[in-house]
């Protein structure tokens, strides 16, 4: 599974430092990442950035970022949605001088690169063909049970 | 074999999603390719001379000039067909206009 219950976050940070202490705290004390994924996941969104506008599949759709760090800084396979009460800057993966403001999180946790089916083609599939509307509504969710239960049914 | 590099900042999951759509797309076109898929940070110019083609996710700094041709290969990430055809035409043209095989 690639989700866990608990592990769904709902964050009013303002900025990209202070979501990705906060959520690494709490990740760390589960066990699920190493001490040095902070380190590791800071440097790595300012080296090669992780944003993806979607305002090329929907004008609609707010923008998404998926964070992440190499597999020798995290304990499992699972990616942690975190919904941003304030959007927060991010710069574009794929055109990196590009500023996106960003509303969703998919942090991928993958100790397994190899290993199955690829988490990131899963989070886009999931993105590109959901449902317009259900997709808004999701992207309104402003609770983790509900978000969690979204993606647990919408998922491949 | 033609032989491509893909290529991310942790080399876990875009590289990965870019190899894999690399091989099926161009096994369906009829050639015979393979894609490796690393860390950017990994990359030497030795390394790089082994491969026909570098697919980085976006313009990529390597700290020297590749040798091989070189495409942007971001767009195939977003997994929408419209989107991921001119990649791979690119690279097809690449294959063509080199004579890889």
């Amino acid at each position: 599974m690639l989700f866990a219950k608990k592990d769904v976050f709902i964050s009013d940070q303002s900025g990209q430092k202070g979501v990705f202490e906060e959520i690494s705290k709490t990740l760390l004390n589960e066990g699920l990442v190493k001490n040095e994924f902070l380190e590791n996941l800071v440097m790595r969104e300012k080296n090669f950035p992780t944003g993806i506008d979607l305002s090329v599949v929907d004008v609609e759709f707010p923008n998404v970022a998926i964070p992440h760090t190499e597999g020798e800084f995290v304990n499992v396979r699972r990616v942690i949605p975190i919904k941003l009460l304030k959007p927060i800057r991010f710069f574009n993966m794929i055109q990196p001088e590009q500023e996106l403001k960003v509303s969703f999180m998919f942090m991928i946790l993958n100790n397994d690169p190899e290993g199955q089916a690829n988490v990131l083609a899963q989070i886009m599939q999931f993105l590109t063909t959901t449902s317009k509307e259900k997709l808004k509504e999701f992207f309104e969710m402003k609770e983790t049970d509900e978000i969690y239960n979204f993606l647990n049914n919408n998922f491949e | 074999m033609i032989k491509v590099l893909a290529a991310c900042g942790a080399g876990v999951n875009s590289s990965h999603q870019i190899k894999d759509a690399l091989e099926t797309e161009f096994k369906n076109r009829g050639y015979d390719l393979k894609a490796d898929a690393v860390m950017v940070k990994d990359i030497t110019a030795d390394m790089i001379d082994n491969y026909d083609i570098f697919t980085p996710i976006a313009k990529t700094d390597l700290g020297f000039e590749p040798k091989i041709p070189v495409i942007d290969a971001g767009p195939i990430l977003y997994r929408i067909p419209t989107m991921a055809k001119p990649v791979y035409d690119k690279i097809e043209a690449v294959i063509k206009e080199k004579g890889l095989k």
